[in-house]
């Protein structure tokens, strides 16, 4: 299971590098009043402050590089009024790193909610033998050298009888936890 | 023992020392209840002279437990399996007791009985498959594992000498800590930049979509547009959904579709978060910390640490964060990096075969989880020892200094919010606060305190509701209902419909130009270059803001009483920060006005009367929400600590630490616990808190098992069969049993843990021949005279020869101390030297409730 989970993840993954768009990773923003508010232009009609982006070197981050030359036409002349009202900032991301955990985020919630749907619909079809008593919850480090008669059975069987020997464990102490909490109530209320 | 006067020769029955208490001992009566009046006195008689002389054979000392783990010097000559055969005396002629007695040095057997490296940690096979570990629900023995954890590392030491290969072993040994503690940073870190990026895409996938690239939220998707204004906060490049189904932007029907898509998306990810938990992980709903407090103080619940735990949390914290939930991810988050702590520690056998030792490892993980949480490295740090930790040795100290700066480290590098910082809302500050502002800090500490109390209750109350009515069978429709109530009422307030973590960010910020929300609509004048930002009137979009936030405190409160506990993940750090924050902003923009209204009144000391300004609000939202979140949780340094490194000033150190004493004291005097440790004693864990003190005047002898006419199940030491001692497992549930020398005589010789002995039968069925139910089992005292067949069965080497003692006058004040200093997961009663009754740190538990007039049968588990 964990296995198969893992190639997926790294076939899409190599999927989306493919596919992806390139977005810039390095910004200067800037953040200034609109001029109309710093100049007391009372008939500009837009006062509320706006923001730049470009892409600049970090040492070229500053109102003098990247804000002046487009508001030149309305600032004209009192840059000195109006650059000490900006903010700067060099900032950069990796959209490498986002684009791969937010695709094998999908790809887990993805899975989990197929192997869910599996477990609720297909699982119980598959092997109808209900399971009348309910086994002890045992100890789940114990298991690997606790050996008796189920590890010697998984270890002459294959690795199916492995795996479902495992999954028939893990089902065991997941209804154990659900009876604590969601029947008997005796934990994490 | 030989001291103890023997009164008679005539064999008596062992129960006659129940007499002992006529009345059953109160905690009214108290000392004086026990005189030392004729019936008082213990009859018990000493058994056999045979059990007397064994008695003197066995050495009290000698460390019947940690024999366990010695061996041999010399590697074995003899065949794989024969190890086994040495440990239950064959009739090869082996002098137990004499091996016994070789003290605390390595074995060496005389003659040629296979010797054995029986090292758990070192070769990987126990002689006894699973000894040294515990059921599930279970107090771990710190005094065992440690004591085990010494024996194994002065093996280590011991074999250094001779040869490359040990010595690289031991030098493995030596750092192996380290390392793990390195490996569980990287890892915290990693996990918690997914955590970041892929909760904050999701938040946004409510509003909207990037179609360019799709993994991209409106913050990086707008990142290089050229121009962008800050009405909406969207770009060419964000689509609302509205726009995306070929809408309008603006309009009541693109405000309906949104808010329609809103609704849908939070209950999309609220209903997989919750059948996510329900259908892989269970454990994995909550905040986690009470249960990580507890398993911390010396529990076992199996699989709460796991790996489907682990990764059902992560994903389930994404959805249930992204579903708008009023909760936050810095809990859990200390939960996941002990999930990891756990996970790894496995790799290292000294940790994980050591449940005393891996706690070690998992308190500097939960340092770790909260240095992610927050940026905070230190913070952590003194998180872990102020609120979780229960045993914290200096060198965990060093180690989760270590493996908190290794996971902020990552995060950091990850650079989850492109903002170079590892917490959406850190903020710089470096205003300077007057002095007057301590009163107004003060009272938001007595505010903090009392919303937190009024939320603490109301949770409790409600939590409990759950536990005990129908509500309870129903979580999933609970989370969905709760979602659907947020999601409807949330949406219409922009404060309460954007991420918490924003608004938290909002309101710490202070107003400046890249800040256009009303919450800053001042009548600024911009046109004064030399007075940077200065105080101004508030605008009309100030006063609708502070509405709004009232609105949003209140839902907020209300909100957060009932998410916390549903069965999703769910923290509430982040709640609480909200809630102080908005009432700290409030509070804030009230003495701004103030002041400027009437910069002159001496309050201000004339230090307002310029123009600049001197009260910020966001410092008041700062330091409100230190305050609730110190009223909810009761910490102290570790909160003043997070927060100043949150804003990155030690300038604001002292309003920090006003706020939060002033909360402590009024959450403390309006009630008496904190959030973790209301739910711990919701939920009946076996915690018992090194704060609280005992002071009940009761003695041992009251709270020891077994009570009046109830007779003690005790093992003798070499009289028993195998039949005997399984009837007795049977009948009986108790998790240890005493070893005494004759049930006549009741001279402790040691404590059997069940367990243990279950494993060791078994293991002796399979792997001796010979053993039937005829079968003597001898744990300890002379075995001259049992070499004839069938061979009898040598358990010495689980018998725990070392077991603490108190006699029965003593107060229970010094038995509730030695519990919590050692660590001791049971202790014995004697009686003039005899065995009188066992305290386990149950009944230590349930006497404290009773005492406190609490119901004592919450206390659950073994």
């Amino acid at each position: 299971m964990e296995f198969r989970l893992v190639l997926l993840i790294l076939t899409a993954s190599c999927a989306a590098f493919v596919s992806g768009h390139s977005y810039e990773d390095n910004r200067c923003k800037c953040v200034c009043p609109s001029p109309a508010a710093v100049l007391n232009n009372t008939d500009a009609a837009d006062r509320s402050p706006f923001m730049k982006s470009a892409n600049v070197p970090p040492n070229k981050c500053n109102c003098e590089n990247v804000i002046l030359p487009r508001v030149a036409d309305q600032i004209k002349g009192r840059e000195q009024e109006f650059c000490p009202r900006c903010e700067c900032k060099y900032e950069n991301r990796n959209t490498t790193i986002i684009k791969v955990v937010v695709i094998i985020v999908i790809w887990v919630i993805m899975l989990l909610v197929v192997y869910m749907g599996f477990l609720i619909c297909l699982d119980p079809l598959i092997n109808k033998r209900a399971k009348a008593s309910y086994q002890e919850h045992t100890n789940e480090d114990d298991e690997g050298s606790l050996g008796g008669p189920s590890q010697q059975l998984g270890a002459r069987g294959n690795v199916l009888n492995r795996v479902t020997h495992q999954q028939d464990k893990w089902k065991r102490q997941v209804r154990e936890q659900r009876r604590n909490i969601y029947d008997r109530h005796t934990m994490l209320n | 023992m030989e001291r103890f006067p023997l009164k008679s020769s005539t064999p008596k029955m062992g129960t006659t020392y129940q007499s002992v208490y006529k009345k059953g001992g109160t905690a009214s009566n108290g000392r004086g209840a026990h005189s030392t009046s004729e019936d008082d006195m213990v009859d018990i008689t000493a058994g056999l002279n045979q059990a007397a002389g064994a008695s003197v054979n066995t050495t009290p000392t000698s460390h019947g437990t940690f024999q366990l783990y010695e061996h041999s010097g010399r590697n074995s000559t003899a065949s794989a399996n024969s190890y086994i055969a040495q440990y239950f005396s064959s009739s090869a002629g082996m002098d137990a007791v004499e091996l016994e007695q070789g003290d605390t040095e390595p074995l060496v057997a005389a003659d040629d009985v296979g010797d054995a490296v029986i090292f758990s940690g070192m070769s990987g096979d126990d002689d006894i498959p699973g000894i040294g570990q515990y059921d599930d629900f279970h107090t771990i023995d710190w005094q065992r594992d440690i004591a085990r954890d010494r024996m194994r590392h002065r093996y280590i030491v011991k074999k250094r000498q001779d040869s490359l290969w040990d010595l690289i072993k031991a030098a493995h040994d030596a750092w192996s800590g380290w390392v793990c503690v390195l490996l569980v940073g990287v890892c915290t870190g990693i996990v918690a930049g997914v955590i970041d990026i892929g909760a904050s895409w999701m938040t946004d996938l409510k509003f909207g979509i990037c179609p360019q690239a799709f993994w991209l939220n409106r913050e990086q998707c707008c990142w290089s547009d050229t121009d962008t204004t800050f009405d909406t906060g969207n770009c060419s490049q964000w689509l609302t959904w509205p726009q995306v189904l070929g809408g309008a932007r603006e309009g009541p029907g693109a405000y309906i579709i949104s808010y329609l898509f809103y609704i849908v998306w939070a209950l999309v990810f609220a209903a997989l978060s919750a059948s996510l938990v329900r259908m892989f992980a269970p454990y994995a709903c909550g905040s986690g910390i009470p249960e990580i407090k507890t398993i911390l103080s010396g529990f076992i619940i199996r699989g709460y640490l796991g790996k489907w735990t682990l990764i059902i949390k992560v994903v389930g914290l994404i959805l249930s964060v992204s579903s708008g939930l009023s909760l936050g991810k810095e809990g859990p988050m200390v939960h996941i990096a002990s999930c990891l702590g756990n996970i790894l520690s496995y790799l290292f056998p000294k940790y994980g075969r050591n449940e005393a030792k891996k706690r070690e490892i998992l308190s500097a993980a939960a340092a770790a989880g909260v240095s992610v949480a927050f940026g905070a490295p230190i913070g952590g740090v003194l998180f872990s020892l102020e609120e979780v930790s229960y045993y914290f040795p200096l060198k965990t100290l060093w180690r989760s200094f270590f493996c908190a700066l290794i996971a902020a480290f990552i995060l950091r590098s990850i650079n989850p919010f492109g903002n170079e910082h590892s917490v959406l809302f850190f903020v710089e500050y470096n205003k300077p606060w007057i002095f007057f502002e301590l009163i107004p800090f003060v009272g938001l500490g007595i505010i903090g305190g009392c919303i937190a109390t009024i939320f603490i209750k109301a949770n409790i109350y409600w939590c409990r509701y759950r536990k005990y009515s129908k509500l309870g069978q129903y979580p999933v429709t609970e989370v969905l209902v709760v979602t659907l109530v947020t999601a409807v009422i949330a949406y219409p307030n922009p404060y309460t419909r954007m991420n918490t973590s924003e608004l938290i960010y909002l309101l710490f910020n202070q107003c400046g130009i890249s800040n256009s929300d009303p919450v800053c609509d001042y009548n600024r004048n911009f046109t004064d270059v030399n007075s940077a930002i200065e105080k101004a009137a508030a605008g009309p979009g100030v006063y609708r803001a502070i509405w709004l936030l009232v609105l949003a405190l209140v839902l907020k409160l209300v909100m957060t009483i009932f998410t916390f506990g549903i069965k999703v993940p769910c923290g509430l750090f982040i709640p609480s920060l909200a809630l102080g924050a908005i009432a700290g902003r409030i509070v804030g923009i009230g003495v701004e006005q103030l002041a400027y209204n009437y910069p002159k009144i001496w309050l201000f000391s004339g230090e307002c009367s310029t123009g600049d300004d001197c009260i910020t609000p966001g410092l008041y939202a700062m330091v409100g929400a230190a305050a609730v979140l110190g009223g909810v949780t009761r910490m102290t340094v570790s909160l003043v600590v997070i927060m100043f490194e949150l804003t990155g000033g030690v300038r604001y150190i002292v309003p920090l630490m006003a706020a939060a004493m002033a909360s402590k004291w009024v959450g403390d005097a309006l009630g008496r616990q904190g959030i973790y440790d209301a739910h711990i004693a919701l939920n009946g864990y076996p915690f018992l808190d090194s704060k609280d003190e005992f002071q009940h005047t009761s003695l041992a002898a009251d709270v020891m098992q077994p009570k009046r006419n109830e007779t003690l199940a005790v093992i003798t030491q070499d009289s028993m069969t195998v039949d005997d001692v399984e009837t007795l497992l049977k009948e009986t549930e108790h998790n240890g049993y005493p070893v005494v020398v004759s049930k006549e005589s009741q001279y402790l010789v040691g404590f059997v843990l069940r367990r243990d002995l279950n494993l060791a039968i078994a293991n002796a069925r399979r792997t001796l021949e010979g053993i039937t139910g005829q079968t003597v089992v001898i744990f300890a005292g002379n075995t001259h005279q049992q070499l004839a067949p069938p061979p009898s069965l040598m358990l010495n080497r689980i018998l725990d020869m070392a077991p603490i003692t108190v006699t029965d006058q003593t107060p229970m004040e010094t038995v509730v101390d030695m519990f919590r200093k050692l660590g001791l997961r049971q202790t014995l009663v004697t009686h003039n030297g005899r065995l009188l009754g066992v305290i386990t740190k149950k009944d230590v538990l349930r006497h404290v409730k009773q005492m406190d007039n609490e119901d004592p049968s919450s206390v659950l588990f073994n």
